[in-house]
């Protein structure tokens, strides 16, 4: 009697559904699908409440196998188009669909639609967790931090954009495939640092998020055509971020930064599947920028304190990452770099080909910057002068008190 | 020993928009509540009500037909338990998973007739 089902069974369970009607029914039915797959759930809470059916993730799949003819008449009442179901043998067809390889199959299928570059790009992150990853709307708004209206009119979006361009689903092939599979490489990645970089957020929704990004990858590598290099560094990047997570904030959910993390919260088993990644990654000699993004992580996790940091070969991986995306924020982290390793000349250097404009909200982030070059060259007023601009245009108030207090350290040794 | 009924009250599940998971937390913590409850060795019987309703009122038997989204509230099922008095159920009532969603129990004891 003390039967307990595993964690997040709906949830993923609701993602695979979804799918599988979807490839039988075609993308035009999403709504239909998903409210009928959602009324499965429903029943489920309700009837195993007293008690839990022997498998049931079978009886999940089996209520969903179900649903394939409720759906088909309902279909059949509006006279939409339907696919050719003459139930016979084409139910054996139907019942193939359900095998744990075909789930894994349509479910790729689905992460390919949701990442279509015929969606705005925003539109992806919101429509995949919600088709994918079984996440409801209110879910969603509370893990990106938007407004449930906002999340809404995405999804509707979206589900209009695959309407107008009569995406079909299946996992695009040949020269078609390196483009689009970047796409989803893009958005698992956006969801992970939605996760892992946000820290107003609960610790709960940044895991959680974490962890979807996180399958998500994983189902890529399970399939031969979409486990590629970058698939395996974009990975083990996720993996080595992962392990740092508990460490990430203190009790008082403030932000640390590395200098101030308990290195001692850090999660082995975590970092040693990066590293196992990570040699998969570099089975030959072409890196993206995933592989510089987790050659950057790794080299963080080294070492054992913060002192022990080898900044020269972080600073090489920036400079190649840069090289491949040549973004003002790689630019300013070198700036930061370079002060740690005591080269002021090269942070200069990097600091003046910056503007202020290139960072648009998180402007701080460049001020700070020159304060911390100037703190570091022993010019007080400087640092001063450039920490009151990081204070002037700062909007979070974690980041204010941060930039509050290094006003006093930097009035302290004014004196 | 008397034997009371929780009736549960609120709106119905599919009217609220739950993810999935939202789902199965809540069903984990009936689940809890009633394995609880027959370990203590109180529980007589319960089940849960399917949202269709079918109404006849009044003398000419007007009858509709309703779904829970026609209605406010909806009684989604109920319990019987066999215990002292109605504080005996209130306390068992708090372990009552849906009051966030603003669900009621209602506590009635069951009429004895002497013979």
């Amino acid at each position: 009697m003390e039967a307990k089902i595993i964690d997040h069974l709906f949830r993923h369970h609701s993602g695979k559904m979804v799918s599988v009607l979807t490839r039988i029914f075609g993308l035009s039915h999403l709504e239909i699908i998903e409210d009928a797959i959602q009324d499965t759930f429903i029943k489920a809470s309700i009837s195993w409440r007293n008690q839990l059916p022997d498998n049931p993730e079978a009886w999940l799949t089996a209520a969903a196998k179900n649903r394939v003819l409720d759906i088909f008449r309902k279909l059949k009442t509006e006279q939409k188009y339907l696919p050719n179901i003459s139930l016979g043998t084409d139910i054996i067809a139907i019942n193939e669909l359900f095998l744990n390889n075909e789930i894994a199959d349509a479910q790729l299928r689905m992460i390919f639609t949701a990442c279509h570059p015929d969606l705005d790009p925003r539109d992806r992150i919101s429509f995949a967790l919600k088709t994918v990853s079984g996440f409801s709307i209110r879910e969603i708004a509370s893990a990106l931090l938007t407004k449930q209206e906002t999340i809404k009119k995405r999804i509707y979006r979206a589900r209009k954009s695959i309407q107008q361009s009569q995406l079909e689903f299946k996992i695009p092939q040949g020269k078609e495939l390196p483009q689009r599979l970047e796409s989803v490489q893009e958005v698992l990645y956006l969801i992970f640092n939605e996760g892992f970089h946000s820290n107003k957020k609960e610790e709960l929704i940044r895991k959680e998020l974490c962890g979807e990004a996180m399958r998500l990858c994983k189902m890529l590598l399970k399939n031969e055509y979409t486990r590629t290099n970058e698939t395996y560094a974009l990975f083990a990047l996720m993996c080595f971020h992962s392990a740092r997570i508990e460490s990430k904030t203190n009790s008082d959910n403030e932000v640390l930064d590395l200098k101030h993390q308990d290195r001692n919260l850090w999660h082995p088993p975590l970092i040693e599947l990066g590293n196992t990644m990570m040699n998969k990654a570099i089975s030959d000699a072409t890196y993206s920028c995933y592989h510089y993004e987790a050659a950057i992580a790794a080299e963080h996790l080294k070492a054992r304190h913060f002192e022990e940091t080898n900044w020269d070969k972080i600073l090489y991986w920036y400079q190649c990452l840069y090289k491949l995306q040549p973004m003002p924020n790689h630019l300013l982290t070198m700036a930061v770099v370079s002060i740690q390793k005591k080269d002021f000349i090269n942070a200069k250097n990097y600091l003046k080909e910056l503007k202020p404009q290139d960072f648009e909200q998180r402007m701080y982030l460049y001020y700070g910057a020159y304060t911390d070059y100037y703190d570091a060259t022993n010019n007080i007023e400087e640092a001063l002068k450039y920490n009151k601009l990081a204070l002037v245009n700062v909007n979070n108030n974690q980041e204010k008190q941060y930039l509050l207090k290094k006003n006093l350290v930097l009035l302290s040794k004014k004196k | 020993m008397k034997e009371f009924m929780m009736i549960f009250v609120g709106a119905d599940y599919a009217d609220l928009g739950l993810s999935p998971e939202e789902l199965q937390n809540r069903m984990g913590k009936w689940f809890a509540w009633g394995n609880k409850m027959e370990k203590a060795g109180y529980l007589r019987g319960g089940n849960a009500l399917t949202p269709q309703i079918r109404r006849i009122v009044g003398e000419n038997r007007t009858v509709t037909d309703l779904s829970s989204a026609e209605v406010k509230e909806i009684v989604g099922g109920y319990y019987l338990v066999e215990v002292k008095d109605f504080d005996a159920v209130q306390e068992i009532a708090q372990d009552f998973p849906d009051y966030d969603l603003g669900g009621t129990v209602e506590i009635r004891e069951i009429m004895v007739f002497d013979r």
